[in-house]
């Protein structure tokens, strides 16, 4: 209890400096662009047309039953947080061995810094694709996806996925320590990763032995749960929402337990 | 109080050559000798105390480890063998600016470099005008401060981290910042601060400000305590022995 009253004081007397980067991350982003913050809408918009045209309109790719474009889209804005906020927190403490050489600040503040950031960047993502659900109404792609009372279990599938990729993204920057190459290995990770998760396919058309495997992919699960609420309407059985928080919490342990253990050794590699 | 008790702090300098994934895959196959010569100790067996209040000055060659020590102190680096005991909140001045990013202005920076060094934003918010007024920057505050000359970085950066009246403070040769004028201020600052019963361990290769602000001298050469007393003497002793 103790412990995690610790964990918690500490957290709280870092969380300004946690909004701070956080917040330096955004504007140096956005650092001399006309559209600014607007370009957090904007781009998964267009990405989102781009990717809904060549894969529904040119390989005409479907999934049977179901609005294959709001399917594509949860899979994108799902797999791309994943993607970018590990590959970013993976970098995070190699950037910062300046300031960590100089002033003593608790080194998972980096991951944790990034992995929010890209999670604002989430949250901001919902936007266009809630609307893109809307107008499914009207007539946007073959069925209507209808809102329903499942809905209010994303934030808890969202929130799952953040825990795995805050696990993910410790253990990566704590990696990225010792072997700078796991830069160079773990975007061919994420490449192979995206095939190998359907995001753009439905699990349907694999065989029935990769589709048993695809249960061992975390990334499987969340997107799976998520559509199944959004493109399906059904809920998700307590069984994978379990099964979900394991993965998310079984995930940041495994990460945060390495990170703990190597932390102290980070500044001989500065 | 700080209690520095038989602090010892060892590098391994192969960690420094290049270690990717083809050196591991060349070392199966070539017997690796791990060579004695590749240990380096910045710090060997090193033990004093500073009490409440003291201003203790630490002097020796480059290399000799006092910023090692100080990093060690302020908690940077945890000593490979020995114990640090520090009683009191700590403020690191060990590089200043460390934390700024040129892309920001100098008014995010304050609140970004405040962060970093631990300070609440509720504080940050009441001393704004005060950090920007020691800093002589008042017409820079929107502008980036990779657009800074170095002698304006170093002004901010002082502001900044003298803003608090810290109980302990750590000092890596920071007074020469500045022109001639921001000098005298930081250097008045300083004696502020040990008047007011801040204890300090202050690193510098400038003599004069040793003897001028310290109550207490630690010389160490080669990562270990030369000697440890009062400040002219052991100052003069050092001079002349640098000059041999």
């Amino acid at each position: 209890m103790t412990a995690v009253k610790n964990i918690w004081g500490n957290f709280k007397r870092y969380w300004f400096l946690t909004t701070q980067l956080i917040s330096r991350d955004f504007k140096v982003k956005y650092k001399r662009s006309v559209l600014g913050i607007l370009w957090s809408l904007l781009n998964p918009i267009l990405t989102m047309a781009v990717m809904a045209v060549v894969f529904s309109q040119m390989f005409k790719f479907k999934v049977e039953g179901v609005n294959y474009i709001v399917y594509l889209m949860t899979g994108i804005i799902m797999f791309n947080y994943f993607s970018q906020a590990s590959n970013m927190a993976m970098t995070s403490v190699v950037e910062n061995f300046p300031l960590i050489n100089k002033v003593y600040i608790p080194k998972y503040i980096f991951p944790v810094a990034k992995c929010l950031f890209v999670g604002i960047d989430f949250l901001l993502t919902l936007i266009p694709w809630l609307i893109i659900i809307a107008l499914s109404y009207v007539g946007l792609g073959d069925y209507p996806c209808h809102f329903n009372w499942y809905y209010l279990l994303l934030p808890y599938i969202f929130f799952c996925m953040f825990l795995f990729t805050l696990g993910m993204g410790f253990l990566l920057s704590c990696i990225s320590v010792f072997l700078r190459d796991i830069w160079h290995i773990y975007g061919i990770v994420l490449t192979l990763w995206n095939y190998l998760t359907p995001v753009f396919y439905s699990i349907e058309i694999l065989p029935v032995k990769l589709q048993m495997l695809m249960h061992f992919n975390p990334l499987y699960q969340f997107l799976n749960a998520a559509r199944s609420i959004v493109v399906y309407e059904q809920m998700p059985s307590f069984a994978t929402l379990g099964i979900l928080g394991l993965i998310g919490v079984g995930m940041l342990a495994i990460g945060a337990f390495v990170f703990k253990k190597k932390q102290d050794k980070f500044i001989y590699y500065v | 109080m700080i209690k520095i008790d038989n602090v010892s702090m060892k590098f391994n300098l192969a960690i420094e050559k290049d270690f990717s994934l083809k050196q591991a895959f060349v070392n199966i196959f070539t017997q690796k000798k791990k060579k004695k010569n590749d240990d380096f100790w910045a710090l060997k067996n090193v033990s004093f105390t500073v009490d409440k209040g003291e201003v203790v000055g630490l002097i020796g060659s480059n290399g000799a480890g006092k910023s090692t020590l100080l990093k060690v102190v302020s908690g940077v680096m945890k000593p490979t063998s020995g114990k640090v005991t520090v009683d009191g909140v700590i403020s690191p001045m060990i590089e200043l600016g460390a934390g700024f990013d040129g892309n920001l202005t100098a008014r995010e920076n304050i609140y970004l470099n405040g962060a970093i060094l631990g300070y609440s934003k509720k504080f940050l918010n009441e001393k704004f005008d005060e950090i920007v007024e020691f800093s002589e920057l008042k017409d820079f505050l929107d502008v980036p401060v990779k657009n800074f000359s170095s002698g304006m970085t170093a002004k901010l950066a002082f502001s900044i981290a003298t803003i608090v009246n810290p109980e302990i403070l750590i000092v890596d040769e920071i007074l020469s910042v500045g022109d001639i004028k921001f000098q005298e201020k930081s250097k008045h600052k300083m004696m502020e601060m040990i008047e007011g019963g801040t204890t300090v361990l202050y690193v510098s290769h400038s003599l004069q400000s040793i003897k001028d602000l310290c109550t207490k001298v630690v010389w160490l050469e080669h990562g270990k305590v030369v000697k440890i007393g009062d400040t002219n003497k052991i100052c003069d002793e050092y001079y002349k022995k640098q000059m041999q």
